[in-house]
């Protein structure tokens, strides 16, 4: 029994989710059966009714400083909330399958997916209010349909990928392949796209290949920045969304091998929707979930009728990409939720190419983001009183490049009288000599600059066409090119990668030197992989762990035990050993230096319960972790390494030790590392 | 030397908030929050404070139990963390700091109400009889009362603060089982415990019991024996009082039946609320088998007297040493019965039953006697626990400890207890009889909901000398009979003189300097705890320790077939290891830690098991 939604703070229903189970709950609660054929908004209704309580009374407890986390119940029913500015997420589970951690994990990934999705417009809760919520019916539908598909597809990979379940991305090993394909993505793909005169203004910046979940190459054009492990770990949350693997299915029996068709298998693969098709769910289509499934309108004509109505999520033309907003690091620092085009290819079943682009005008988004920070400071020095004219200094370097922003706007041809207007009022009360200046009274004023600031973004970023009125996309014919040329690339690799990438390491290579060694997991915070046997317990294939139950249940060992780390590490221990039941679990964090060398240990800063989760994909601690860590030492680059093993009981202690020992520097030597 | 936890930080505060609302008082719109506030803590909160709490948390408290269809259990804030109870109207929440842990804020918040009710009956009735100011006094007591000398060990685990059993001669502690034993031959007298100072020195009620018997010690104790509420009998010159208290159902059947029972499963490692969980006796006598009038009026009773005296010891060794169950069973499949949590359900408890009943025949305990009623069995088991016994016991021990039974009339009560108890097999064996017998194990939870809310009063009798009290829980009309309390005033008084002028010499053990390390080892049977925590010097090393004895113990609480752990930082290691029936914590102090974070089997934290093994087997903490 589970359910998420997201409310604002006058208790409107900006998005929700349940389960089947959770949605038959409350409807007998409610009683009076809903209107045939109009179960959704009633649903909406009723839902929303027996949540308000807890909504309006977390806004009231919140205006006396300090707010509800978390509920139970006598049958262990559990919530979480969270406020992300003026949205509050409540996660409920009550079938005991998820944790207090698990839910508050899943509302820090929501949070992040739609970030993604609707960069800085989530800066504004009145802009973001209105694209979750649109006035229209259907619009509104589809987008939750599609964040709720979402957020099936990334709880399953949660529980069932160990690459989602610590958080980092795991690789496929197998060195010669990887290097010629980064080299192909590099030499033919890229170059022939960003080349070619149809790639309508865009330029690859990034380009991978997935099998599965696992990353089997990744190339990132000489004027990329990095592409953090955060955006990455979301971008494959979608691109499972959109070709979702069925990794509950079954090895590939040799009949399947054969059909090497891209319409073969049909429990994971799902046929692009045709041309006329407008139903754009077609190329979203969710295997899980037990969302029904509703007919819409044509989606156009709503767009033309409301101008502030919510996006186009899902494009009813498959050439046409998904709209990311990913974090670019440049010289002069971070710059996070900047635009871009994410095209995502079904090669086969189960191997996925996906390109991200940036286009024309994506500087605006910088600029937007430089006077945002700005507003937001000026607004938060405000507040704790500190105007002053000399403080407003920093505002007069603000004013003159915000002058010419505008102009660079109107002669882009994007729509900015409304900005200009309260820019001017801004100006007037800010800087003239007998206004008001800088004190309190300009807080309102920054928040509407903030929000119109928000507004151009949206405009520029989220509508549908470019302030030009040109498809911004590389032409439907490249895109068909692109997927051919990596297809044949890998033709003749396709059936190995597949199974390869449920073998990706196996624990029958570790066995002769670590007796009684079951499992383990070792991850490179510092560039965000990880490494683990894989773990395949279904009922077909027999692992090392055996099949059915005995693996079953060491999966969920496993899983417990990486909740279990994740506490006390959030409590300041870097170091943990369990006995616990027949085995014996250790983990370990270190860090070292680029050599290898072992750096000491340090104090880490404990957090409270209802921090953000740890972990890589929503809020990413290691980051910050390495930052905190590299303080004392400064200009060397330090890596942070986590390593968690589980031991048969009856090893001893000292043994287990010595194992992860040389675990750890084993998976690490550089001539081994398979990551480096 | 081992110092007890109260001796620590005796100001702190575990509870930031408690209050006991009371919904059906805000029925309508326009009534205020404020006429359902029966009682606020801290009281000098502003009320507009206290309404916005209670009416918040109330109202989002049946929220949500709404949607759950099940009470709310906790409510966290980011700096406060509310246990929660829910019953009828009323609506208890007690609020603790967030780094207490979750299991222990809701043990307290039920032993709050366990204590209220115990002094004042069912809550409903207790507001219908008095004023609320009147009952915000008792809660008020209360409250300090668990709070009182409280360490912030004592925030994670509830424990009874007993005498420091290190410093004093075992011969005394028999004597004062002694008394207690001897008090218990008059009919009227369940069971007692005697407390010196605030400590128990012997009792004869679970932990949970005397826990709440030792409220009402120390409120005599610090009023200085001035004559309050409670009754004082002038004919015993002012030393003896007594007042009604009200036992659960359970705690009554506990009380009357054979203290044999199930006492492992009631290691407080299950998070659940159970009041009568822990149900073992820190003395354990033989005068813990059930005593019925008919015995003590048939001191010459055709039975033996030794032939129940060896079973139940027996069956003590099952309880206090239930490590190869567990070991055993701690792998892939728990046992259900040395792991499964206590349940409420009757079901459950009915199956548990018969399969204790069935272990208990196969291994001779005590079910024998009244198995199958077959006279040779009866015999042959008589000859067998009697042989040797008799030489042994028989001087020591008293009657009571006879189980006469099967031909005995008995007590109303008792036989009524049995026929509601007797639902599963148990009823079984007896079923040819005309007679039922009454000596039967009652099930160890009944799982009638109404039957284990129902309060029963009886009387808590005091007799104190000095800084010595003997409480005594008695039948409401012990204190009518002359006879009776003449009896068991003058066969224990000058046992008690004595005992307290024994007492009186003991000095406490002084508190020692930080020493090389720091543990505490946490008695789930006895509630006890035993720590070398010295609160007062403030060592660096005791907040590191405390912390992470908090976050282990939460883990072991929620993770049954968690053995031991080492948890470390940079600069501190901590070693935890629990069995069923104890949790020991373990910290090596001074000298930084070797090795960093890495993978070292060097690493000086790893090594801790061993020394805590070596290190504590002085303390009488055998980790072995």
């Amino acid at each position: 029994m589970k359910c998420l939604l997201i409310a604002s703070e006058s208790a409107e229903m900006l998005f929700y989710w349940t389960d089947l189970e959770f949605q038959q709950n409350i409807q007998e609660q409610y009683g009076a059966s809903q209107e045939e054929g109009h179960g959704f908004p009633a649903f909406e209704d009723s839902i929303s009714t027996l949540f308000a309580p807890i909504i309006i009374s977390f806004s009231t407890m919140l205006t006396e400083g300090d707010s509800y986390t978390s509920f139970t119940t006598e049958n262990n029913h559990i919530y979480v909330l969270h406020q992300f500015d003026e949205c509050l997420y409540i996660a409920v589970n009550g079938d005991g399958e998820e944790k207090e951690e698990d839910l508050r994990r899943k509302i820090y990934v929501m949070n992040k997916m739609i970030e993604v999705l609707f960069g800085m417009v989530t800066l504004s809760g009145n802009l973001l209010r209105k694209e979750l919520r649109a006035r229209d019916t259907e619009q509104r539908l589809r987008l939750w349909k599609h964040l709720q598909s979402l957020l099936e597809t990334y709880s399953h990979l949660r529980e069932n990928d160990q690459s989602f379940l610590v958080e980092a991305v795991e690789r496929l090993i197998h060195p010669t392949l990887c290097e010629q394909c980064i080299e192909f993505l590099e030499r033919r793909l890229v170059q022939q796209i960003n080349s070619s005169a149809e790639r309508g203004g865009e330029e690859v910046l990034h380009a991978f290949i997935l099998v599965h979940t696992k990353l089997l190459a990744f190339y990132s054009s000489r004027n990329a920045s990095t592409l953090s492990a955060s955006d990455l770990l979301a971008l494959i949350i979608m691109a499972q969304n959109m070709y979702p693997s069925n990794l509950d299915v079954d090895d590939p029996s040799p009949e399947d091998i054969d059909s090497t068709s891209g319409s073969g298998h049909e429990s994971f693969y799902t046929p692009e929707p045709s041309p006329t098709d407008k139903d754009s769910s077609g190329s979203e289509k969710p295997v899980r979930g037990s969302t029904p499934v509703f007919e819409f309108v044509d989606p156009d004509i709503q767009m033309a009728e409301d101008s502030l109505s919510a996006l186009e999520v899902c494009p009813p033309d498959p050439a046409t990409p998904h709209r990311v907003f990913l974090e670019v690091s440049q010289k002069d620092g971070l710059y996070p939720m900047m635009p871009h085009s994410m095209y995502c290819f079904s090669l086969w079943p189960g191997i996925t190419l996906v390109l991200l682009t940036k286009f024309p005008h994506s500087g605006v988004a910088m600029s937007v983001y430089t006077f945002l920070e700005a507003f937001a400071k000026l607004e938060k020095r405000l507040n704790e009183g500190q105007g002053g004219s000399t403080r407003g200094q920093p505002m007069h370097e603000v004013r003159s490049k915000l002058d010419k922003f505008l102009k660079t706007l109107a002669l882009n041809g994007i729509q900015s009288s409304q900005l200009q207007n309260v820019w001017t009022e801004f100006k007037n009360r800010a800087f003239s000599r007998g206004g008001p200046g800088f004190s309190r009274d300009l807080i309102p004023w920054c928040k509407n600059m903030k929000t119109q600031l928000c507004g151009i973004y949206r405009q520029c970023f989220l509508s549908d066409s470019g302030p030009d009125d040109t498809p911004r996309r590389l032409s439907p014919g490249l895109q068909e090119r692109a997927q051919t040329m990596v297809q044949e690339k890998l033709m003749d690799w396709k059936d190995f990668l597949l199974v390869k990438s449920k073998r990706n390491i196996t624990m029958v290579s570790y066995l002769e030197d670590f007796p009684g060694l079951i499992h383990f997991i070792c991850v490179d915070r510092s560039s965000g992989q990880m490494i683990a046997p894989s773990l395949s317990i279904t009922e077909r294939t027999t692992s090392e762990l055996g099949k059915g139950p005995v693996a079953q249940y060491i999966k969920n060992k496993m899983w417990s035990l990486v909740s279990t780390t994740r506490h006390y590490l959030q409590k300041g221990y870097s170091t943990l050993t369990l006995r616990d039941g027949d085995f014996y679990f250790c983990y370990f964090l270190w860090f070292e230096n680029e050599t290898g060398f072992k750096l000491e240990a340090k104090d880490i800063p404990t957090m409270p319960d209802d921090s953000a989760p740890i972990g890589m994909l929503a809020r990413d601690y290691y980051r910050k972790l390495l930052r905190y860590y590299s303080k004392n030492h400064p200009g060397e680059p330090v890596k942070c390494y986590e390593l968690l093993t589980v031991h048969l009981g009856v090893i001893p202690t000292e043994i287990i030790l010595q194992h992860c020992r040389q675990l750890a520097s084993k998976l690490w030597e550089p001539s081994r590392n398979p990551l480096l | 030397a081992s110092v007890m936890a109260e001796l620590l930080q005796p100001d702190s505060r575990m509870c930031n908030y408690f209050f006991l609302y009371d919904g059906s008082k805000v029925r309508g719109e326009a009534d205020p929050t404020r006429d359902g506030i029966c009682y606020f803590y801290p009281e000098e909160t502003p009320l507009d404070k206290q309404e916005l709490l209670c009416g918040q948390l109330a109202g989002v408290g049946r929220c949500v139990s709404e949607l759950s269809s099940s009470p709310t259990r906790t409510l966290r804030l980011r700096r406060n963390k509310f246990a929660i109870r829910m019953k009828d109207d009323f609506f208890w929440a007690l609020g603790c700091s967030v780094d207490v842990p979750t299991v222990s804020v809701s043990e307290f918040l039920d032993q709050l109400i366990d204590l209220f009710c115990f002094y004042n009956g069912p809550v409903r009735r207790s507001y219908q009889l008095n004023s609320q100011e009147t009952l915000a006094a008792r809660w008020a007591r209360y409250l300090s009362h668990l709070q009182s000398g409280s360490s912030e060990l004592s925030h994670i685990f509830s424990c009874l603060r007993t005498i420091d059993s290190t410093n004093v001669d075992p011969l005394l502690l028999l004597k004062a089982a002694l008394i207690l034993q001897a008090c218990q031959r008059c009919p009227l007298v369940l069971a007692g415990c005697i407390l010196f100072r605030g400590r128990v020195v012997s009792t004869q009620m679970s932990p949970g019991l005397t826990m709440k018997v030792m409220v009402h010690e120390s409120e005599t104790y610090t009023k200085a024996q001035r004559p309050n509420g409670t009754s004082a009998s002038s004919s015993f010159s002012g030393t003896v009082s007594s007042t009604t208290v009200f036992l659960t159902t359970p705690e009554l059947q506990d009380l009357q039946s054979a203290p044999v029972d199930k006492g492992f499963r009631c290691c407080p490692t299950t998070p659940q609320r159970d009041g009568p969980s822990k149900k073992t006796r820190l003395s354990r006598t033989l005068s813990d088998t059930p005593s019925t009038e008919s015995q003590v009026s048939n001191p010459s009773s055709s039975q033996p007297p030794q032939k129940a005296s060896l079973s139940p010891r027996l069956s003590d060794l099952d309880v206090f040493s239930p490590a190869p169950t567990h070991s055993a069973a701690n792998s892939l499949n728990p046992s259900p019965q040395s792991l499964r949590p206590s349940l409420s359900n009757g079901e459950h408890s009915v199956e548990d039953e018969m399969e204790e009943s069935r272990s208990r025949k196969s291994t001779g305990g005590r079910s024998q006697i009244h198995s199958e009623g077959d006279g040779s069995v009866f015999e042959e088991d008589s000859h067998l626990n009697g042989g040797e016994g008799e030489g042994a016991f028989g001087g020591v021990f008293d009657f009571q400890a006879v189980e006469s039974g099967n031909e005995q009339p008995h007590d109303d009560k008792v036989v009524e207890e049995d026929s509601s108890v007797s639902c599963g097999s148990v009823s079984g064996h007896s079923a040819g009889k005309s007679d039922p017998p009454p000596l039967l194990p009652p099930p160890h939870r009944l799982s009638d909901a109404s039957e284990e809310n129902a309060l029963i009063p009886m009387t808590l009798y005091m007799h104190r000398v000095k800084g010595l009290v003997l409480a005594l829980l008695v039948e409401p009309h012990f204190m009518s009979d002359a006879t009776s309390m003449e009896e068991v005033y003058h066969s224990s008084l000058a046992s008690l003189n004595g005992l307290e002028a024994h007492l009186r010499t003991i000095s406490p053990g002084a508190p020692g300097g930080p020493g090389p390390y720091t543990f505490a080892h946490f008695d789930c049977v006895q509630s006890t705890l035993t720590t070398n925590l010295s609160g007062r010097s403030g060592g660096a090393w005791d907040q590191p320790f405390v912390r992470a004895t908090s976050l282990l113990h939460s883990h072991f609480c929620n993770t049954e077939t968690l053995q031991e752990a080492i948890i470390r930082s940079a600069s501190t290691a901590v070693y935890g290891t629990r069995s069923v029936a104890q949790e020991t914590y373990f910290q090596q102090n001074g000298g930084s830690l070797r090795n960093s974070g890495i993978p070292n089997h060097q690493d000086s934290a790893f090594s801790l098991p061993s020394k805590a093994r070596h290190r504590l087997l002085k303390h009488g903490v055998n980790l072995l």
